[in-house]
């Protein structure tokens, strides 16, 4: 691409993805003046991290980050906000893109004030993929309690009658049931691309049977479990038969580490692993926690010692060797796993109430593609092309990465967006 | 575990494994999924994991007098669920070959065996043999002739039956001796090696119940109970069991009708119908097919390496096979010459399945055997 030097046509940003690393650089970039839109494909902001328990090493609540974004964003008449959006289609290069946005129906409007009246005529229930499919909501629901816009959405699995219902239901005229898929264009200077990941599907990873025993769960099922608005009120439990496991195994490099599968490391599953350990320590202090790596991944200062004050848990027992091979006892749906403890050279099958699996981040993009001028790796992460692009990934779009570098990164990535507008 | 071990790394031997086929050897990253899901490995001390570390530091001396390595019976499990594409089914099965190379004298034989550049040697030596005693059998055919009419097709009347024997007699005197020699230190080795890193609890090895041992394994490697355990690949297991009977079918032929030329003095060739000849033919089918299946099987698995050891030692199985058929099929079909010529290459390949039985992949029929029922004798599980 031939890099032009004139004035860009447009002086506004584009900011794909509204997870933590979208929310840091639409902030950063609009707290210093730039027009920003912020584009999100789930009716509500703060991606993953909305659906963590607790952040590490800290181990405070994601509200923590997230609220005080929100009001940020609230308060900047800089921003636009655009929830259940998708970008369809991107032309044009540095300092002149053409954006096209499709915004699903809401069918409810701003005039919501989460009152609820709609959700309690409505009788369908879906899976709430909030929760991982852990529990069941309305289909007249708010994605969860800290959403924000904190407004319901009425699913399209809602029939025609049973809208109408919810429609009558609610007191303030937030229904608009004649709400129809809307095309935006509009025109920005530069992208952050920022939308970050998922959890790698662990039904693909046949040999530690998740999907096939309830007792085996993902830990991003494990932050819904613990957390307060998650499907168990923040009680860990088991997901057969709803009691407190009191012998806990989590297996590392879940998918992660491996040429079939995640051939890079995630980065965040062993502090994740760790952190969850603290998650049962304070609500079974009795209970065992069982940690199988094949190595220990906690880079820097700070998350070595968050590992070294687990490690001085007597109750934390952590064994070199990975889980190779998981079966189920059916009568009492506990899990036995087999795995080498490579430091005596035993073989070690253990039955555990609970397993989780420590899986890995893979990013959006990979099964996304985005409809955009953009460098990937084979793993589906872009790669950033500073000289001749006006688009930047940021945040696990980029790498995988914890909450503390996804900021970092969009940090400066929104400098790099802005450094787009401003010299050309 | 804990006592102290200084590494001493040979990277020559590291080199090596990686040049036999375990190229991805230091690809390992002590993961321990393959000793899991091996459904060959013990309990404690399981393989292959243990192995890989010691194959990637150039532990040559815990490897090739590791009796475990020869448990493995190259299923391809573990290479199959490796994260990392380091194939210890592979590794495994350069360690093996090279523990036969370790035990083999002379050496200069072993490297001869495995390296495709002498190849050409390996032919060229028995054809040259076998061409000085052909010559001679027609130089000197009244004596030699065993007493058969010029006119009938008989392959003594080619190369006498004696001359043959003159050369395979000895041939087998001689690996016996070399196999003699290799398997005592063999035992003694991983006997020591087995006490120090406290795999085995029994401190001494007696001679009579390991023999015992023996017999109580034979059915189990003949039912290739173990063999047909693994999962990857359980197909090789037909086409391994196939060549496995089809050579101690044709060792049998051979003793019997070693006995009948010289106890009866009967030569060949002998009726179709006789039951031994029905052995034979049955044998030689089994082992054409088994050779086939084996050559196809490595064809199209390509998660499996193959090196030269292993093409070699396929080859030779397919090529015995074909070559005795097709100069039997030669001899009825009344083509002289031609069943002639077969039978001449047919006897550079049984040169080569002899002489090279020590120092080819061919070996592990000892090797593994010896391990096998050093494994049972000790109780490993």
């Amino acid at each position: 691409m031939a890099v032009e030097k004139k004035a860009p046509v447009s002086s506004s940003i584009l900011v794909v993805g509204g997870g933590i690393s979208g929310l840091t650089a639409t902030l950063e970039a609009a707290e210093v003046g730039y027009e920003v839109f912020l584009v999100e494909k789930n009716p509500f902001l703060g991606g993953r991290v909305a659906q963590l328990n607790q952040y590490f090493p800290k181990l405070c609540p994601p509200a923590c980050g997230l609220e005080i974004n929100f009001r940020r964003i609230k308060d900047n008449p800089k921003i636009k906000v655009f929830t259940m959006a998708e970008i369809e289609k991107v032309d044009g290069g540095p300092g002149n893109y053409q954006v096209t946005i499709r915004i699903q129906p809401r069918y409810v409007n701003d005039n919501c004030t989460c009152c609820g009246e709609c959700a309690k005529v409505c009788d369908t229930e879906i899976p709430n993929e909030f929760n991982f499919g852990m529990d069941r909501i309305k289909a007249a629901y708010i994605p969860h309690n800290m959403a924000f816009p904190a407004r319901y959405v009425f699913s399209s699995d809602m029939g025609a009658d049973e809208a109408k219902r919810c429609k009558e239901a609610c007191k303030y005229n937030a229904v608009d049931l004649d709400m129809e898929p809307k095309i935006l264009n509009i025109q920005v200077g530069s992208i952050i691309w920022a939308t970050g990941w998922s959890p790698y599907d662990a039904t693909k990873l046949d040999n530690l049977g998740f999907g096939r025993y309830q007792n085996v769960i993902t830990n991003m099922m494990m932050e819904r479990l613990a957390s307060h608005n998650g499907p168990t009120s923040g009680k860990i439990l088991r997901l057969s038969d709803d009691q407190p496991p009191k012998i806990i195994a989590f297996a590392q490099c879940a998918g992660s580490r491996d040429e079939k599968h995640l051939p890079y490391c995630s980065y965040i599953c062993c502090m994740a692993s760790l952190k969850q350990a603290t998650y049962i320590r304070s609500q079974y202090p009795d209970a065992d926690v069982y940690i199988y790596y094949i190595d220990i991944r906690t880079p820097g200062r700070r998350y070595e010692q968050f590992y070294n004050q687990l490690k001085a848990d007597k109750k934390v027992h952590f064994v070199k060797g990975k889980v190779a091979e998981v079966n189920e006892d059916p009568s009492t749906a506990n899990i036995i796993l087999v795995a080498e403890n490579t430091l005596t050279g035993e073989k070690i099958k253990q039955t555990v109430d609970m397993l989780v699996l420590a899986t890995g981040m893979q990013p959006n993009t990979e099964k996304d593609k985005p409809i955009a001028n953009l460098n990937m790796n084979s793993d589906g992460f872009i790669i950033n092309d500073y000289d001749n692009s006006g688009i930047f990934a940021a945040g696990c779009a980029n790498k995988p990465a914890d909450v503390v570098s996804s900021n970092q990164n969009a940090t400066g990535m929104a400098l790099k967006a802005i450094q787009t507008l401003v010299r050309r | 575990m804990t006592e102290r071990y200084l590494v001493q790394p040979d990277l020559e031997f590291i080199k090596e494994i990686q040049s036999l086929g375990g190229e991805t050897v230091k690809k390992c990253f002590q993961c321990a999924t393959c000793s899991v899901v091996c459904p060959l490995s013990p309990e404690s001390g399981p393989f292959p994991r243990k192995e890989m570390i010691a194959a990637s530091w150039g532990l040559k001396d815990k490897l090739i007098n590791d009796s475990d390595i020869w448990l493995c019976h190259e299923c391809g499990d573990c290479s199959d669920k490796c994260p990392r594409g380091a194939k210890p089914g592979d590794v495994l099965s350069a360690l093996r070959a090279m523990t036969i190379g370790h035990y083999a004298t002379p050496q200069v034989l072993y490297k001869a065996v495995n390296d495709p550049k002498k190849l050409p040697v390996l032919i060229g030596v028995p054809a040259i043999i076998f061409a000085i005693l052909a010559i001679f059998t027609n130089l000197f055919h009244e004596t030699l002739s065993h007493g058969l009419p010029e006119n009938v097709i008989a392959h003594a009347n080619f190369i006498s039956t004696w001359f043959v024997d003159l050369v395979f007699v000895p041939l087998s005197l001689f690996v016996v001796a070399v196999f003699a020699k290799g398997l005592t230190d063999f035992v003694k080795n991983i006997h020591e090696n087995a006490i120090n890193e406290g795999k085995v609890e029994i401190k001494s090895l007696e001679l009579k119940p390991f023999l015992q041992t023996l017999i109580k394994v034979i059915p189990m490697i003949l039912s290739h109970e173990k063999f047909t355990k693994c999962e990857a690949n359980k197909d090789r297991s037909t086409a391994h069991m196939m060549v496995l009977f089809s050579f101690i079918g044709l060792a049998v032929v051979t003793g019997i009708f070693f006995v009948v030329l010289y106890v009866f003095g009967i030569p060949g060739p002998y009726s179709q119908i006789n039951p031994v000849k029905i052995l034979a033919n049955i044998s030689g089918v089994a082992l054409v097919i088994g050779g086939a299946l084996m050559i196809k099987n490595r064809l199209t698995k390509p998660d499996q390496t193959s090196a030269y050891k292993d093409w070699y030692l396929v080859g030779l199985v397919f090529g015995l096979g074909i070559t005795g058929m097709l100069t039997q099929m030669t001899r009825l079909a009344g083509g002289e010459y031609l069943s002639y010529f077969l039978y001449y290459v047919h006897l550079i390949f049984v040169f080569n399945l002899f002489l090279f039985l020590p120092y080819s992949k061919m070996a592990h029929l000892v090797y593994r055997t010896v391990a096998i029922t050093y494994n049972e004798y000790m109780g490993r599980k």
